[in-house]
Parts: structure tokens; C-alpha cells; sequence
């Protein structure tokens, strides 16, 4: 159980919020707020207590080891700050959220599920998680009920239980080839056909076409998770119309979620299959990120542009599976982090932003510069954090993928990877000189500071360049992933 | 004599209806149908893999004849987790309903670019 110990502080805080949310009627719902942060923090001191522990319990279903800490770490903070900048969308004067204790309990369910995914070693307790931490999104994009709201909540939905179908018929034909539904043994029985009792399939499994369709199938499943190229259609219209925190919380943590999936499958189960699936991932990944970034061009939405941009994140974080080596993981898990921290950075300003003006557009912004002068610098700051401008930890980050593409002797990639980054410049600058050129509208003021709000900016900004410049984090990460890639064998 | 490739070519057979169903139903409710029907051919494949495998005491030469429930246990929790789906499905379509009056999808159109 004490494996289990951030997981289980986590459900506790989430229904003891439930509870006092329908006890106390008449509270004040503030405090909600304050409860779910105290569980946060004390489910990442507890994590921080058994950190890289390598166990299993549970038969071996739920395992933790370095880098499932490193996951649930980001999972955690990224939770973290985005309830820091929730109360600004509940207590503003213009159409707050509603039913603050539901949204909260439904947040903290979707992390602890998130944290049981990248723990799970079994393929239904992956399954059931993985479900667990999308259906739950589903309600969170349409929590407005208003048209636009409900529209993107169905349209995710029907497409992500696409995604999830597909990945379920794969599921069900590795369990078929091999007959097992441990990852480890699943993993093995792939790699050494014949040898395991009780598949259906017993002959030369590494390259029969069975596992090849499975293994297209699942790779359906992750590009809806992680919006690549052909699955992505749903993140433009999802993130559009879900309240501007839900947003937020859908461009890192489900990404973060669909990248944990991605490497329980591609790592631990097709490891064999990966080595062989070099130009197929280049494809993807090219595809990815130049859709993402020619689309984000035209967008004069807000919400719809930052779709479009993290849709081209996931294209240069999905290079990292090039190769199934220390480097990559490293690589990867490092600009995740960086992500979510510069990602959020961004949204805890636009969320403020776009609750206060009501106005999604892109030419909203104009005068920024004048009227919030210190928001403005963060939201540049992160915006060059993004594009990978030099000083900042997105260019660290952007750097160590495109060398993980070089190593595999992919020089095109880089080169593309490279070009698209000058084209993400050119959209991230169009809201700098929206923000520092153009003059403000008359109907733009000053926004408010809520402490709290601040407080989490401030962290994510910071953490935004300085995991940049002290290099203690990647070589952790690297530590992490060494012993991650020992334990994962062959 | 049924084997596990009847059960293959039914399992394929219902995921391809779903997934028609899916891409072309106008009707909301249909749509989800349409999902419900994909997942339940992810849990047939299941099953009939469970139910194909050879007995493990055959091949291992223990005296404890047993098949394994791995797959049939994996369908209970597909078929839990679709209902569930489904349920958050109806919420919203409830929700859409009430301002549009109509659940069909092709007049989904408020987010376009």
C-alpha cells in the first residue's frame, strides 16, 4: 500500500471534498480550493518520500520505478498549477464556472488515474485506466453548458472513444497472439515467438502480420491521445470550446498522459517492433508538427492557435522515439516537463485574460503591453519559451530531441524540426506585437492580481528558465532514465 | 466446428459496422451506438482468445487444467467502462439538446476555422 500512498491520499482528499462540498451547503466554496491544494502537496511529499523506489505490488500490476516518479511529478504539478489559476475562471464577475466541488473532485480523479496509468503493468488495469483518465475529460470540456461547450465535449468524445476503440481491438489482438496480458510478458512474447504456452498464434510472432496490425492499431490509439497527424482533428475544436482552464489542463495533462501510453506500448511492449519503425515515427512526427504549425498560421483565435501549436509540441516530442535508448527517454521526458511548465505559464495568463475581456481573439491582445506590463513579459516569456528561444529551457529541451533524430542519422528531420521551429516564431511574435505594438482598445484595463494566481505563475516562469540553465534537472532526468532503460532489458 | 477465426471474422465484422456507424451516422445516438459496438468487438476478441487458448495444463504438464480468466475479466471491465462512456455521452447530448433542440450531428457547426 505504501506504493500506492500519493494515489490514495489523492481519492481521500477528492471525496472528502465531495462531501464537505454537499455538508456545507452554505460554506464558503473558497476553501475547497485550499483543501485540494493541501492533498496535492501532500501526495507529492509522499512521492517524494518512496522517489525511484523500484517495486511492484498488487501481483506485479502496479509497479513504480524512476521514471513513472518522474511522470507522476509532472502529472502533480501540472495539476497543481492549473487549480492556481482555476479560482480566477470561478470567482470572476463575468459567467463564472459552476459547481466548483464537482469540478475539483472530477480533476483529482483524472490526475490519481493518470498516476495509475504510467504505474500499470497489466493490460487491464492499463486499459481501464486510460479510460478512466479520458471519460472524465469528456465532462470537463463540456462543463459550460453552453452550445459551443457542449459541441466540443461531444465531438471529443466521439472521437476519442474512436481512438479508444481502436486501441481496445489491438489490445485484444495482442492478448490473442500471446495470451498474456502482463506488459512484461506480453513484451517478451512478441520478441520470442513460440515460446509462450498458451498463445493462439505460436509461430515467428516478432514479424507476423497480426502484431504489425496491432501494432497499427494501437499506434491509432496513441495519436488520438497525443494529437498526431491524422488523429489530431479533435484538440482544435476541444480545446476551442472547453472553459479556458480545462484547456489548459487538457494541453498538458493529457498530453503527458498519451506520452506515459506511448511509452508503456512503443518502449516496454513493442520494444522489438520499434527498432524496425525508425521511418514511420519520422513520419508522423514531420506530419505533426508541420500541420500543426502551417494551421496555426491562419488562426485568429486565441484557444485555436495554442491547439494548433501544441498539436506541432507533440510532433517535435514524438522524434524522441526514434531510438529506445538512455538519450531519448531523457530527451523526452525533459521537454514534457519543460512543456507543461511554460504551457501553463501561458494559460494562467490567457485563462485571466480571456475570463476578464470575454474575447478569444488573437487582436484582443493589442495593448497588453501597456495595461499589464509584467503579465505581458511572462506571456513573451513563455511564448519564446515555445518557439525555443535560447536562454530559455524550450530551446534546451527542442535541442536535445532534434539531437536524439541526429544520432539516428535522421539529418532531414532535423532539418525540417528546425524549420518548423523558425515557423513557429513567426505565429508566437504575431501575439508579442499584438501585446507590445499595437495600442490598446479603450475597453482594455488592468487585470487583477489574485495571489494565488500569481504565486503559480510565478513558479511556472520560473521553472520555465531555470530548468534551462541548471543542468542538476536534466541529469536527474538522465539518472532516471538509465535505470529506467536497465530495468526495461534487451 | 467453430473456431477462433468464426469469432475473428464476427469481432471484425461488428468493429467495421462501428466504426461505419461512427463516421456516418447523422443521428448522435447513433454515433454512440455506433462506439458502443466498436468496444464490444475489442471485448468479443477478448473472450474468444480466452476461450481459444489452449488449457494451460496441457502445455505446462501441471495437474491444475485452467484456461486462464484474464480476457473474459478484461470484457467485464470494457463493458463497465462503455457504459460509463456512453452515460457522459447522453449528459452532454442532454445538455446540447436543451439549447439546440436536435442531436444531429451535422449541425455540430459552431467550431469551424
Amino acid at each position: 500500500m505504501r506504493l500506492m500512498a500519493p494515489e490514495i491520499v489523492l481519492i481521500l482528499t477528492a471525496l472528502l471534498i465531495l462531501i464537505v462540498d454537499f455538508v456545507f451547503l452554505r460554506a464558503n466554496k473558497k476553501y475547497l480550493l485550499w483543501l485540494a491544494l493541501t492533498g496535492l502537496t501532500g501526495a507529492t511529499c509522499f512521492l517524494f518520500l518512496d522517489w525511484g523506489l523500484v517495486s511492484t505490488t498488487l501481483g506485479g500490476r502496479f509497479a513504480t520505478d524512476t521514471i513513472s516518479s518522474w511522470f507522476k511529478f509532472v502529472f502533480l504539478l501540472a495539476t497543481f498549477l492549473t487549480l492556481s489559476f482555476s479560482s480566477n475562471s470561478f470567482e470572476s464577475q463575468k459567467k463564472p464556472l459552476t459547481h466548483r466541488g464537482e469540478f475539483l473532485f472530477v480533476m483529482l480523479l483524472t490526475l490519481v488515474v493518470m498516476m495509475f496509468l504510467i504505474s500499470s503493468r497489466d493490460l487491464v488495469s492499463l486499459y481501464v485506466s486510460l479510460e478512466l483518465a479520458t471519460i472524465p475529460l469528456f465532462g470537463l470540456t463540456a462543463w459550460e453548458r453552453t452550445e459551443k461547450s457542449s459541441e466540443a465535449g461531444f465531438k471529443y468524445l466521439a472521437i476519442g472513444a474512436l481512438g479508444s476503440g481502436f486501441l481496445l481491438y489491438g489490445m485484444g489482438l495482442l492478448y490473442g497472439i500471446t495470451g498474456q496480458t502482463d506488459l512484461n510478458l506480453l513484451s517478451s512474447g512478441l520478441a520470442f515467438g513460440g515460446m509462450m504456452p498458451g498463445g493462439v498464434v505460436s509461430e515467428g510472432i516478432a514479424g507476423n502480420p497480426a502484431t504489425w496490425f496491432a501494432l497499427g492499431l494501437v499506434m491509432a490509439g496513441l495519436g488520438f491521445k497525443l494529437t498526431l497527424f491524422p488523429f489530431h482533428m479533435w484538440a482544435p475544436d476541444a480545446y476551442d470550446g472547453a472553459p479556458t482552464v480545462v484547456t489548459a489542463y487538457l494541453s498538458v495533462a493529457s498530453k503527458a498522459t498519451g506520452l506515459a501510453l506511448a511509452f508503456l506500448f512503443l518502449f516496454q511492449i513493442f520494444s522489438v517492433q520499434l527498432a524496425s519503425m525508425n521511418t514511420i515515427i519520422a513520419i508522423f512526427a514531420t506530419a505533426t508538427m508541420t500541420l500543426g504549425n502551417f494551421a496555426a498560421i491562419k488562426q485568429t483565435n486565441l484557444k485555436r492557435l495554442m491547439a494548433y501549436s501544441s498539436i506541432s509540441q507533440a510532433g517535435y516530442l514524438f522524434m524522441g522515439f526514434l531510438g529506445r535508448d538512455q538519450m531519448s527517454v531523457q530527451a523526452m521526458v525533459y521537454y514534457m516537463l519543460v512543456y507543461v511548465v511554460t504551457n501553463l505559464a501561458l494559460f494562467s495568463i490567457l485563462t485571466l485574460h480571456i475570463q476578464e475581456s470575454g474575447n478569444e481573439e488573437v487582436k484582443g491582445l493589442s495593448g497588453f503591453s501597456r495595461t499589464n506590463p509584467l503579465y505581458a513579459f511572462a506571456l513573451m516569456l513563455a511564448l519564446f519559451g515555445l518557439a525555443g528561444i535560447p536562454p530559455l529551457s524550450g530551446f534546451v529541451g527542442k535541442f536535445f530531441l532534434f539531437s536524439v533524430a541526429a544520432k539516428h542519422g535522421l539529418y532531414w528531420l532535423v532539418f525540417v524540426a528546425a524549420i518548423n521551429s523558425t515557423v513557429s516564431l513567426y505565429y508566437y511574435l504575431r501575439l508579442v506585437r499584438q501585446m507590445y505594438i499595437e495600442d490598446p482598445t479603450p475597453s482594455s484595463k488592468a487585470l487583477a492580481k489574485q495571489p494565488l494566481m500569481v504565486f503559480g505563475l510565478t513558479v511556472a516562469t520560473a521553472a520555465s528558465i531555470l530548468i534551462g540553465l541548471v543542468p542538476q534537472v536534466y541529469e536527474s532526468i538522465g539518472l532516471a532514465a538509465q535505470s529506467w532503460v536497465g530495468l526495461l532489458g534487451r | 466446428m467453430i473456431t477462433i477465426y468464426h469469432w475473428l471474422q464476427l469481432s471484425l465484422a461488428i468493429f467495421s459496422i462501428g466504426l461505419y456507424g461512427v463516421l456516418t451516422r447523422r443521428s448522435a445516438v447513433g454515433v454512440l451506438i455506433s462506439v458502443e459496438l466498436m468496444l464490444n468487438a475489442g471485448a468479443i476478441n477478448f473472450v474468444a482468445f480466452n476461450w481459444a487458448q489452449p488449457a494451460r495444463a496441457a502445455v505446462e504438464g501441471s495437474l491444475n487444467a485452467s484456461r486462464g480468466v484474464d480476457g473474459q475479466v478484461m470484457a467485464i471491465f470494457v463493458i463497465a467502462i462503455a457504459a460509463a462512456e456512453v452515460m457522459i455521452g447522453l449528459a452532454i447530448l442532454v445538455a446540447l439538446f436543451r439549447k439546440r433542440q436536435s442531436v444531429d450531428v451535422t449541425d455540430l457547426n459552431k467550431l469551424k476555422y
